[in-house]
């Protein structure tokens, strides 16, 4: 049944998928830059894993989720499809990108640095991320929980913004820098086999955390 | 429970801001066809969709061929064909992609029958769904109800919005699915004359409450109409009087029991057979009860 879902969800959302390709165009562009390459290539996942997480919301637009709850399959097996479509895709993405930076002529960015360990679980961790936060959103409030939650972050970043403007000694700017540092540090902290282990347990944790509230989460709306 | 039952209710409540579903029960035979009617909002819907198991039930017990449909869910939904009152398929993909990636679910499904019903609909299944008319639309999710070799059939308004012809055509198509294969079927509508060509037992919900579930016989044949003046109406025992309506010339009551309302007023009344239309309008909202 598993196999069926995974299946479904391929062939009948395909359309929705195709949404990724602007990002590979930025991908090419950003391949001519020395530093970037990598950061596209572990964006691209992220977006592929996110863009597959939306399913469900596409799915609930076009009213399909209750068709697929008139269907002999658990609503369990539904979710776990969803999470698992979400890393293919996620993984798919990072492939392509892979092999963008091996075959376009003008890429100076090499394909081995992407095959690091340390640069894969680093794509793990943040698809992972995304993929935690977003999918019980979209398993319980569907289309409208996507637009809340996105909504929502952008109020807050937008409030960050004000705040530190307005009240704080930093600029904005040190916020979104922050982040970025804290990436960078786990980047490279990614090549300690205690951080690895500890990242793994951490990803494993909230990915198990995640999808057994949104099997929850599913079971109980009304459709 | 018995296990002759296709579909058992007993006792289930559901409710919503507004609504409340009270302890609805009731029961279908296997072998038969099935009519839910009942005014817009009695709970029609919510009843199928419980039952389908689309809406979690909050008491009461729902069995379909004697399993539970919570517990029992996969193996009930793989012996129900169901149709929505607005099928929700994948706009973008062709009749053909979801054949592919929903037929798959179906341990019974059959390419065969689903060519060959789509053929007798001239559904086009290389066309995207979004291209199909509302009617095509409705053919294309009973093709797929019915290529699986369910044994029980549920649909929801399925006859809504389709052209004459159609609906002709699936009510015959549901009398011979019935008497050649044996299979179930429960469906809900507001079209009476539907009920009345092809329903063996006809279930009336208002406002979340089952008013009767009985064969059409005993409705149709059992039941009447009273038509006379106020004090002859008055004067008809309050417990067989199951609706009343005031006319320009007189009153109307629906009676629950012909014979013995015809012995009771004479000739001080004329007694007439029931349609199904008589029994929605008289028991629909607006009407004011006698009893």
């Amino acid at each position: 049944m598993l196999r069926n879902a995974l299946r479904k969800d391929l062939l009948l959302n395909a359309r929705h998928l195709w949404g990724i390709v602007p990002w590979f165009l930025w991908v090419a562009y950003a391949m001519t830059e020395p530093d970037a390459g990598r950061i596209t290539a572990v964006g691209a996942a992220f977006i592929g894993s996110l863009m597959a997480t939306t399913i469900g919301a596409r799915e609930d637009k076009l009213r399909t989720t209750a068709t697929l709850a008139s269907l002999p399959v658990s609503r369990g097996t539904l979710v776990e499809a969803r999470y698992l479509v979400a890393y293919i895709v996620g993984a798919a993405t990072y492939l392509i990108v892979v092999v963008m930076a091996a075959g376009l002529p003008w890429s100076v960015q090499r394909a081995a640095e992407l095959c690091e360990l340390k640069t894969l679980l680093l794509t793990l961790t943040l698809a992972s991320a995304a993929i935690a936060v977003l999918m019980p959103v979209v398993i319980r409030f569907g289309l409208l929980g996507v637009l809340v939650f996105l909504g929502v972050f952008q109020l807050l970043g937008v409030g960050l913004m004000v705040a530190f403007e307005f009240f704080g000694s930093r600029s904005s700017v040190g916020v979104f820098s922050a982040i970025e540092r804290g990436i960078a540090a786990l980047h490279a902290g990614l090549e300690q086999p205690v951080v690895i282990l500890e990242t793994l347990a951490i990803v494993g944790l909230a990915i198990w955390l995640s999808f057994r509230l949104s099997v929850f989460l599913a079971k109980r709306r009304d459709l | 429970m018995s296990g002759a039952h296709a579909i058992e209710l007993r006792g289930v409540r559901k409710s919503y801001p507004g609504f409340m579903l009270k302890d609805v029960s009731f029961t279908l035979p296997s072998g038969v066809i099935g009519g839910l009617i009942g005014p817009n909002g009695s709970g029609k819907t919510t009843v199928i969709k419980l039952i389908m198991n689309l809406v979690r039930r909050e008491a009461g017990e729902i069995r379909v061929f004697g399993l539970d449909n919570q517990s029992a869910e996969i193996e009930v939904k793989s012996r129900i064909g169901f149709v929505y009152d607005v099928p929700g398929y994948w706009d973008d993909q062709s009749l053909d992609s979801q054949r592919r990636a929903l037929g798959a679910f179906y341990p019974r499904w059959s390419d065969e029958t689903f060519r060959r019903l789509a053929g007798e609909f001239g559904l086009p299944l290389d066309k995207k769904y979004k291209a199909l008319s509302h009617g095509a639309k409705t053919k294309f999710a009973l093709a797929m109800a019915l290529s699986h070799g369910a044994d029980l059939l549920i649909m929801d308004e399925p006859t809504a919005g389709l052209d004459p012809i159609f609906r002709r055509d699936l009510l015959k198509r549901m009398s011979a699915l019935l008497q050649e294969e044996g299979k179930t079927i429960l469906f809900s509508t507001h079209i009476t004359s539907d009920l009345e060509r092809v329903a063996d037992v006809i279930t009336f919900i208002r406002a979340g409450e089952v008013v009767f579930s009985l064969t059409r016989d005993e409705l149709l044949d059992g039941w009447a109409i009273v038509r006379g003046d106020d004090r002859v109406v008055r004067e008809l025992d309050p417990r067989l009087v199951m609706g009343v309506r005031r006319r320009p010339f007189g009153v109307e009551a629906l009676v629950s029991d012909g014979d013995a309302v015809r012995r009771a007023v004479g000739g001080r009344a004329v007694v007439d057979r029931v349609t199904l239309d008589d029994v929605m309008v008289l028991m629909s909202g607006e009407v004011r009860h006698a009893a």
